[in-house]
């Protein structure tokens, strides 16, 4: 029960962001940063508070009926970030989801996991 | 601009890269750009679901990165 969206940027060169000179190596120590500070991280377009996609919305609610915390962090607005994690993950659409600081893909992904009793397993684990 | 894709020609973009394909199209919105797709191919035997999806979306690279394809649900199968 997933779907995805393909960002416009993608394949296109970072210098269309918001002007701000950061490195690639410094977008991947802020990358590491955050999906060490949450053992559920989605990267998506919007917040939380205010998913700005409807399949950052998809991922939401997915992860609400878990039952687990989780953050949704938003790259809508910073093409660099989301080339250099579209290179880190080789997966080339948002949302993108990591568990412990795996990638996991998105809930096309996630959503058989779960039918397996898999995604309780690893969420136990990540969580106990 | 408005771009899309038939389902045909997104099959047809499947198959150029996994020959055995079935591929079964659902037009989520009527407009031709946003799909759910199912996959079913050997080729995927012995490979996990995210190496399945990154297959997929590397055969579908030209629709994607041009816009024809602007939303994807994907499935990915092995025949049983």
């Amino acid at each position: 029960m997933a779907m995805q969206d393909f960002p416009l940027a993608m394949g296109a060169a970072p210098a269309a962001g918001s002007g701000q000179a950061v490195s690639a190596d410094e977008i991947i120590a802020e990358i590491k940063r955050e999906i060490g500070e949450h053992k559920i991280l989605v990267y998506g377009k919007g917040t939380k508070d205010q998913p700005m996609c409807g399949f950052t919305i998809e991922t939401k609610q997915f992860f609400e009926q878990l039952g687990y915390p989780f953050e949704i962090l938003n790259v809508l607005d910073n093409p660099a970030k989301r080339q250099v994690l579209t290179q880190m993950t080789d997966w080339p659409t948002l949302p993108k989801v990591f568990i412990n600081g795996e990638f996991y893909g998105d809930t096309d992904i996630l959503g058989p996991m779960q039918e397996k009793g898999e995604l309780t397993a690893l969420l136990a684990e990540a969580f106990k | 601009m408005w771009l899309m894709i038939t389902a045909d020609e997104l099959t047809s973009y499947i198959r150029s890269a996994m020959p055995d394909a079935d591929v079964t199209v659902v037009d989520r919105t009527g407009t031709l750009d946003h799909f759910t797709v199912a996959v079913v191919s050997d080729a995927f035997k012995g490979v996990n679901p995210l190496d399945r999806h990154r297959m997929v979306y590397k055969a579908l690279e030209a629709p994607r990165s041009d816009g024809r394809i602007h939303a994807l649900e994907l499935k990915t199968e092995t025949r049983s």
